[in-house]
C-alpha cells in the first residue's frame, strides 16, 4: 500500500536540472532509505515532496490526494513531516516551544494540550530540560529538537534528513533506536544518509539518486553492489 | 536567424522604443515630457541599484542624499556663483566622502545584522538628514536661477524645453559610464563578482570590504550628477529627493536587480506613463501615484511567478 | 510574584484614571499625546514581531482621521461613530493591500507601506469635493466638544485596549505562529503555519488600531489637513518610542513612549525647532549599539535570566 506516489516529477532552476524525471513510491510502514552521492538531489527531491519547491513537471500524490500544487503548510496538515539537513531551531522559542510550534499548528492543538505534548514529546525523545533557551545545547539536541517538532505535527509521512551526521558511535544507536521507536508507532519514514551502516541497519529498501535521477532500488544488500550505484559514489575508475 | 535572435535580445529596448513612437504620435509632449522626466527617474535609480545590488542593502535616506546634494549645488551658486552644472565636480567629491564616512561609522555595523536594522538604519539616517535641512535652511522654497534653462525648440510643430535633454543625456552618460566601469576596470570587475558571489568573492581575495565602502560612496556621489542637473529647473526644498527613493525602488522592482540597462528603460516607461495620465484633462493630479500602482502591480506580478528580487 | 504583578497593574490604571482630576489642562494635553504616541508604537511592534517592517503607521494615521472628519462633517455621523469608521476604512484598505503585497514581503513590503502616506496624501488633494483638497477639512461637532478630560478617558480606553490585544497575542497560539514566522518562515511553514494568513492578519489588526487612533486624534480638534495629518512625525516618533523601550514586546513601547513622550517635552522648551532630528539620531544609536532596547538593558542589568535567544 503506498503512501506516496511520486510520478515523472523534473525539478529545474533555470538551466539546472536538480530532479529528473523521477518516478517512485514509499509504501506504507516502510523504513525507505534515500541515498546518493553530494548534490544528487536527494534533499531537492524531499523540498519538492514537502512543497518548498514547485515542481516543474510531474505529479505527487500523497495518500490518494493529489499535492502537486498544494502550499506546503497544507501538505504539514495532511501529514507530510520533515527534517533539516542543517539543523534550523527556532531561535527566539525555548526547546518546549519549539516542539509546541509543530503540534499547535500541524496537528491543530489547543494551546494547552500543547504544552502537555511538547513537554512529553521532549521526554519520549530525551530532551532533558525542555524550558531551555537555546544558547547552550549540543548537537544532538538540536537534532531531536527537529526530530521532536517534526513528530508532534502527527504525520504519516517522516523525511530525515541527514539526522545522523556528526553523531558519534553512542549517539548513533541511540538516533537508530528512536527512527525503530518512531516507524513503531505507525509514521512511514524515509531517510536521507551518508553513514551507510546506519542505512544497511534500518532499512527495508533503497532508492538511488545520481545527478538527480534513480538509478538504483531495492535491499541495500543488492543495490550497494551494483556497479552503477558504486561508480557514481566513488568515479568511473572504482 | 541572427536577425531574430538579436530582436529577441534586445525585445524589451525595440518595446520600449516602439511604445515612445507611439506615445510620440499620439500625445508628442506627454512622449518628450515622459522621457525627459523619466531619464531623471533613471539617474537616480541606477545609484541606487548598484548599492541594492552589490552592498546589498536599501537605502531609505537615498532621496535626502538628493536633496542635500541639491542644497550643495544652491551654495555653490548663490555664495560662489558657480554655474550649477559646474559645480557637480565639486558636490560629487563632496558627497562621496559624505556617504564613505556615514558608511564607515554606521552602515558596517549592521551589513551582518539582517533587513530589519539596515532598514531602521537607513531610516534614522534620512530623518536625520531631513530634518537637518530644515533645521539650517528651513522649508522655503529656493531657486537657482540660470538663463538657458528656461530654453525651448519646436519641431514639427511641437514645442518643448530643451534644457531637460540634459537629463536624458546625463542618465545614458551615467549608464554607459557604470557599465564601462564594471566590465573594463579591476575595482568594476571586482564590483561585479561581489554583486554576484559575495562569499566567493571573498575567496578569491577580494577586498569585499573596500568594494561596499567604495560602492556606497559612488551611488550617493552620483546623486551629486543629478542633483546639479535638476537644480535649474526645480524649486529647492527639503523634501525634494524623499519622493525619488521610492520611484528609484520602483524602477529596481520593475528591471530586476542586477539589471542596469533595465533601470533605464524602466525610468523612461515611467516617466511616460506619468506623462499620459498628467496629459489627461482632470486627472493631471493623479500623476503621482503612478509609480505605485506600477509597484503593486510589479509585486503581483512577481508573486505568481513566485519570483522575487 | 503574581499577585504583586497585577497589584501594581491596577494601581497605575486607577493612577492613570484619576490624571485628570488631579492635574491641570496642559498636563492632560501631554498625557493625550503620549497615549497617543505610545497606541502607535505598540502597533508598529505587533507587525514588527512578525518580522515585517512596516512604514504605514502614518499612512493609516491620516486616513482614520480624514475618515472621521468626513463622516462627521458630511454624513452627520457622531463623533464617536466616526472613529469606528476611521477603524473599519483603514482596516479595509489595509486588507486589500496586504492581499497584494504580502505574498512577496520584506523590502517590497516595507517600501510599499513607506509609500502609503504619500499616496494618500495625492488622492485626498485630488478628491476635493470630499476631502477638501490641500486646504484641508474642519468640522464643528468635535470629539465631546473639547472636554478633555472625555477625551482623556477615551484615548486610555483605546490605549489600555491596545495593550491588552498586544498581549493577547503574546500569550495566545498567535505568538507562537508570530515568532516561528519571524525566525525562520520556512520551518514555520514546514510545520503548518499559515504564513500568509497570520501576517494579514496582524496587518489589519494594527492597522485597523492605527486608524482608530488618527480618527480619535483628527476628531479631538475638529480638523484634518494633508500635511498634518499624515506627517512623518507619527512614523518617526513611534518607531523610535519602541525602539528606545524594547522591541518585540508590549512593556517596551510602553516605556519607551513614556520615556521620550516626557523628555520631548522639555526639549521643545529647549531645543523649540528641530528636536525633530533627536528622534533620527535616536533610532541610529539604539539600532548600532543598544538593541534590545531600555527594556532589554534593565533585563540584563537585573540579571533576569533570559528564557530565550533572540535572533534579529
Amino acid at each position: 500500500m503506498s503512501i506516496l506516489k511520486v510520478e515523472k516529477v523534473t525539478k529545474r532552476f533555470g538551466g539546472l536540472v536538480a530532479v529528473d524525471d523521477v518516478t517512485m513510491e514509499i509504501r506504507q510502514g516502510e523504513i525507505l532509505g534515500l541515498i546518493g552521492p553530494n548534490g544528487a538531489g536527494k534533499t531537492t527531491l524531499t523540498n519538492v515532496i514537502s512543497g518548498l519547491h514547485t515542481v516543474s513537471e510531474g505529479r505527487i500524490v500523497f495518500d490518494g490526494t493529489d499535492i502537486t500544487f498544494l502550499p506546503t503548510h497544507k501538505r504539514c496538515h495532511l501529514g507530510i513531516a520533515r527534517t533539516f539537513q542543517i539543523a534550523r531551531p527556532l531561535k527566539n522559542l525555548t526547546v518546549a516551544e519549539n516542539v509546541m510550534v509543530g503540534g499547535l499548528f500541524g496537528n491543530g492543538e489547543k494551546l494547552k494540550d500543547s504544552r502537555k505534548s511538547a513537554i512529553k514529546l521532549c521526554e519520549t525523545i530525551g530532551l532533558a530540560k525542555p524550558n531551555e533557551a537555546l544558547d547552550k545545547i549540543t548537537v544532538l539536541d538540536i537534532k531531536k529538537i527537529e526530530i521532536a517538532r517534526a513528530m508532534a505535527t502527527k504525520p504519516k509521512l517522516l523525511f530525515l534528513d541527514e539526522v545522523m551526521s556528526g553523531l558519534n558511535m553512542d549517539e548513533t544507536r541511540e538516533m537508530i533506536d528512536t527512527v525503530r521507536k518512531i516507524r513503531d508507532t505507525g509514521v512511514t519514514i524515509c531517510i536521507i544518509e551518508h553513514v551507510m551502516s546506519v542505512i544497511r541497519e534500518i532499512t527495508e529498501r533503497v532508492i538511488v539518486l545520481d545527478r538527480g535521477a534513480i538509478i538504483a532500488e531495492g535491499p541495500y544488500s543488492e543495490v550497494s553492489q551494483q556497479h552503477n550505484v558504486i561508480t557514481a559514489y566513488l568515479g568511473e575508475d572504482a | 536567424m541572427e536577425s531574430i535572435s538579436f530582436l529577441k535580445k534586445h525585445r524589451n529596448v525595440f518595446l520600449l522604443i516602439a511604445v515612445i513612437v507611439v506615445v510620440a504620435i499620439w500625445k508628442p509632449h506627454a512622449a518628450i515630457y515622459g522621457l525627459q522626466r523619466g531619464s531623471l527617474y533613471s539617474l537616480v535609480g541606477l545609484p541606487l541599484s548598484l548599492t541594492l545590488g552589490v552592498v546589498g542593502i536599501m537605502n531609505l535616506a537615498h532621496g535626502d542624499f538628493l536633496s542635500l546634494g541639491i542644497y550643495f549645488v544652491y551654495l555653490f551658486s548663490t555664495n560662489l556663483g558657480m554655474d550649477p552644472l559646474l559645480s557637480i565636480i565639486p558636490v560629487f567629491v563632496l558627497l562621496f566622502l559624505l556617504g564613505v564616512v556615514i558608511y564607515k561609522l554606521t552602515v558596517t555595523r549592521v551589513l551582518k545584522s539582517g533587513h530589519l536594522n539596515q532598514l531602521l538604519l537607513t531610516f534614522g539616517i534620512s530623518m536625520i538628514l531631513l530634518e537637518a535641512m530644515n533645521l539650517i535652511w528651513t522649508s522655503r522654497p529656493r531657486s537657482v536661477y540660470v538663463e538657458y534653462s528656461s530654453s525651448s525648440t519646436t519641431i514639427a510643430g511641437v514645442r518643448f524645453g530643451t534644457y531637460e535633454l540634459l537629463y536624458v543625456l546625463s542618465a545614458f552618460a551615467v549608464l554607459i559610464a557604470l557599465q564601462l566601469f564594471l566590465k573594463k576596470t579591476r575595482l568594476g570587475q571586482a564590483t561585479f563578482a561581489v554583486g554576484q558571489n559575495p562569499r566567493g568573492a571573498k575567496i578569491v581575495g577580494i577586498n569585499t570590504g573596500f568594494v561596499y565602502l567604495f560602492v556606497f560612496g559612488i551611488s550617493v556621489a552620483i546623486l551629486g550628477i543629478a542633483a546639479g542637473v535638476m537644480v535649474p529647473r526645480f524649486a529647492i526644498f527639503p523634501s525634494v529627493g524623499a519622493a525619488f527613493t521610492m520611484k528609484s525602488f520602483c524602477l529596481v522592482a520593475m528591471a530586476g536587480l542586477g539589471n542596469l540597462t533595465g533601470i533605464l528603460v524602466s525610468g523612461i516607461v515611467l516617466g511616460v506613463g506619468e506623462a499620459i495620465v498628467q496629459s489627461i484633462p482632470g486627472y493631471a493630479g493623479w500623476s503621482d501615484i503612478v509609480f505605485f500602482g506600477v509597484l503593486i502591480a510589479v509585486i503581483m506580478i512577481r508573486s505568481l511567478r513566485r519570483q522575487s528580487l | 510574584m503574581k499577585i504583586t504583578k497585577s497589584l501594581i497593574i491596577l494601581l497605575v490604571l486607577i493612577a492613570a484614571a484619576l490624571l485628570p482630576i488631579l492635574t491641570e489642562a496642559y498636563f492632560i494635553s501631554v498625557a493625550i499625546t503620549i497615549l497617543t504616541f505610545m497606541t502607535l508604537a505598540i502597533s508598529w511592534d505587533m507587525m514588527l514581531r512578525t518580522g515585517q517592517l512596516s512604514f504605514g503607521t502614518a499612512g493609516f494615521f491620516g486616513l482614520g482621521g480624514y475618515t472621521g472628519i468626513i463622516a462627521v462633517a458630511d454624513f452627520g455621523v457622531d463623533p464617536v461613530m466616526g472613529i469606528v469608521l476611521g477603524g473599519l476604512l483603514a482596516g479595509g484598505v489595509s486588507l486589500l493591500l496586504g492581499m497584494a503585497i504580502l505574498r512577496l514581503r520584506g523590502l517590497y513590503f516595507a517600501i510599499t507601506t513607506m509609500a502609503l502616506a504619500s499616496v494618500f496624501m495625492v488622492i485626498i488633494r485630488n478628491l476635493r469635493k470630499l476631502t477638501g483638497g490641500p486646504s484641508g477639512k474642519i468640522v464643528y461637532t468635535t470629539l465631546f466638544n473639547y472636554d478633555s478630560t472625555k477625551v482623556y478617558w477615551l484615548m486610555l480606553g483605546i490605549a489600555v485596549g491596545t495593550i491588552v490585544i498586544s498581549e493577547l497575542f503574546q500569550r495566545s497560539r498567535i505568538h507562537f505562529a508570530i515568532d516561528a514566522i519571524r525566525a525562520d518562515e520556512t520551518v514555520a511553514k514546514s510545520h503548518g503555519v499559515n504564513i500568509y494568513k497570520y501576517l494579514i492578519f496582524v496587518f489589519v489588526v494594527t492597522s485597523i488600531i492605527q486608524g482608530v487612533i488618527g480618527s480619535t486624534y483628527a476628531l479631538q480638534y475638529g480638523f484634518v489637513y494633508p500635511e498634518s495629518s499624515f506627517s512623518a512625525h507619527y512614523l518617526l516618533l513611534p518607531i523610535a518610542m519602541a525602539l528606545v523601550g524594547g522591541i518585540y514586546s508590549t512593556i517596551g513601547p510602553v516605556l519607551g513612549a513614556v520615556i521620550l513622550g516626557l523628555s520631548s517635552e522639555y526639549l521643545k522648551l529647549i531645543m523649540p525647532y528641530g528636536h525633530l532630528i533627536i528622534y533620527g539620531v535616536i533610532i541610529v544609536v539604539v539600532v548600532l549599539f543598544m538593541p534590545n532596547g531600555v527594556y532589554g538593558a534593565l533585563k540584563d542589568l537585573f540579571g533576569i535570566r533570559k528564557r530565550r535567544l533572540e535572533e534579529r
